[in-house]
């Protein structure tokens, strides 16, 4: 996963988090960034400039106190970039330019920050450290017009917010990614349709179940009601954590593109938690041919089938052997 | 092109060869309809094995045959709906509901036997 990230540049991960210029000028309007703003950031610009260097020691000073933020200063080469990084940051926040070019420049220390795995915490911490040094800065600088000095932080502070926007989405993104990572694996596992009898086909579900997927599972069962010419097929969900209406209705699909085909399915492996919460949610199911679990099912489907499961006379009663 | 309608005993058998306009289709209902009072027919069977579609007046049509089939008499059974077909019927939200289906001509008869069978059964 880590050598993903690095594969990943900053603008590569913008497509992949969908911050079009559209998306970037929505997040401006919702943290308010007016025109207005302009002007207040640019009387700052010289100021913070000029002292860029110290803040961003500041800032990484802050970070060293923490043991959690230990994986970003005790590497010496990414501390180093991270800095760089972190000033051309502080220099680019007053410049007045927050574009596509600004976004992607936050990408690349976010993803330097999700790579080395900081905690969010403390890099909220070290954020809100860094304000307040450049306030207190700010502050002595235009001693003489606190209002001014106010106004102008004000709007330094939505650029801020937009930043941290940025930083937690993408710190959370690049921890989602495991998990869909994940569930992609999960979703390409392949879904077999085994034959346990003549004219009785088995289908256990296993994993999530999207569009995608539940084509290709309808579609192979199809293919097998026809190779197989069954009569009969036993759909087992126990491996389906949850079923919400669209996964119903994706097996209601399979369910009726099989009877189609002239094949009676009957649905095992309902648990108790997913029957209530499919009762909860009103989905209707009554179409379909439920039985509690495989066992059952495979019972049921035999009986349908004509087939009668008998033990043998001659093993009845005596105890098993031991084996050796 | 009218749909070819054959006598088996008392099973009448539709095998639809080539894809149908809706016109065939008013044809075909109107002659199985018919001929189920000819021939004092028990069972239809139609099989729509050569299609590669179903539009919705086509799954309308079949349903009416069987009612149709149903109240004079007859069971009906559509066999051969192929895989794809059966998906995209399912996808366009269209459903065979109070009709039975079997896989091919063979299931069908099969079927329709089984219920004749049963009727025997109940009969005595």
């Amino acid at each position: 996963m880590v050598e993903q990230i690095q594969q990943t540049t900053p603008r590569a991960l913008m497509q992949e988090m969908g911050l079009t210029d559209a998306v970037i000028e929505r997040r401006k309007q919702i943290v308010g960034f007016e025109s207005a703003d302009l002007a207040c950031i640019i009387a700052l610009r010289e100021f913070v400039t000029e002292h860029a260097d110290e803040y961003m020691s500041s800032f990484f000073a802050h970070l060293a106190n923490f043991e959690e933020a230990r994986p970003l200063v005790a590497n010496r080469s990414t501390l180093e970039k991270a800095r760089q990084l972190k000033r051309e940051h502080l220099v680019a926040m007053v410049q007045g330019e927050y574009g596509a070019r600004y976004v992607e420049q936050r990408l690349e220390l976010g993803a330097l920050y999700a790579r080395v795995g900081l905690d969010t915490r403390v890099f909220l911490g070290a954020f809100a450290h860094l304000l307040k040094q450049i306030s207190g800065g700010v502050m002595r600088r235009f001693e003489r017009s606190p209002a001014e000095a106010h106004d102008n932080l004000m709007s330094l502070n939505k650029v801020a917010f937009f930043d941290l926007g940025l930083i937690t989405d993408l710190l959370v993104f690049e921890r989602e990614r495991t998990i869909r990572q994940q569930q992609e694996a999960i979703r390409e596992l392949s879904t077999p349709v085994l034959q346990i009898r003549e004219r009785l086909l088995l289908l256990p579900i296993i994993g999530v179940i999207d569009t995608h997927r539940a084509r290709l599972i309808t579609d192979g069962l199809l293919r097998a009601i026809r190779a197989n010419r069954a009569k009969v097929v036993v759909m087992d969900v126990t491996g389906v954590a949850t079923i919400d209406s669209r996964v119903a209705n994706h097996l209601m699909q399979t369910v009726t593109a099989a009877r189609l085909m002239g094949a009676l399915v009957i649905v095992t492996g309902l648990s108790s938690e997913v029957a209530q919460s499919l009762v909860a949610l009103g989905i209707e199911l009554t179409k379909f041919n439920t039985v509690g679990d495989l066992q059952g099912g495979l019972d049921e489907a035999e009986r349908i089938l004509g087939y009668r499961v008998v033990p043998v006379p001659s093993n009845a009663g005596s105890p098993a052997q031991p084996v050796g | 092109m009218p749909v070819p309608i054959l006598k088996q005993g008392d099973v009448l058998i539709a095998s639809i060869q080539a894809a149908l306009l809706d016109r065939d289709l008013v044809q075909l209902r109107d002659d199985i309809a018919d001929q189920i009072g000819k021939f004092r027919s028990r069972g239809v069977v139609i099989d729509v094995m050569a299609l590669d579609v179903l539009d919705s007046f086509a799954t309308r049509t079949l349903r009416s045959i069987a009612y149709t089939a149903k109240l004079r008499g007859a069971r009906t059974v559509v066999v051969g709906i192929q895989p794809e077909v059966a998906f995209g019927m399912v996808q366009l939200g269209l459903s065979l509901d109070g009709v039975a289906t079997a896989l091919d001509l063979e299931e069908g008869l099969a079927y329709i036997g089984g219920l004749a069978h049963q009727d025997v059964h109940r009969d005595r």
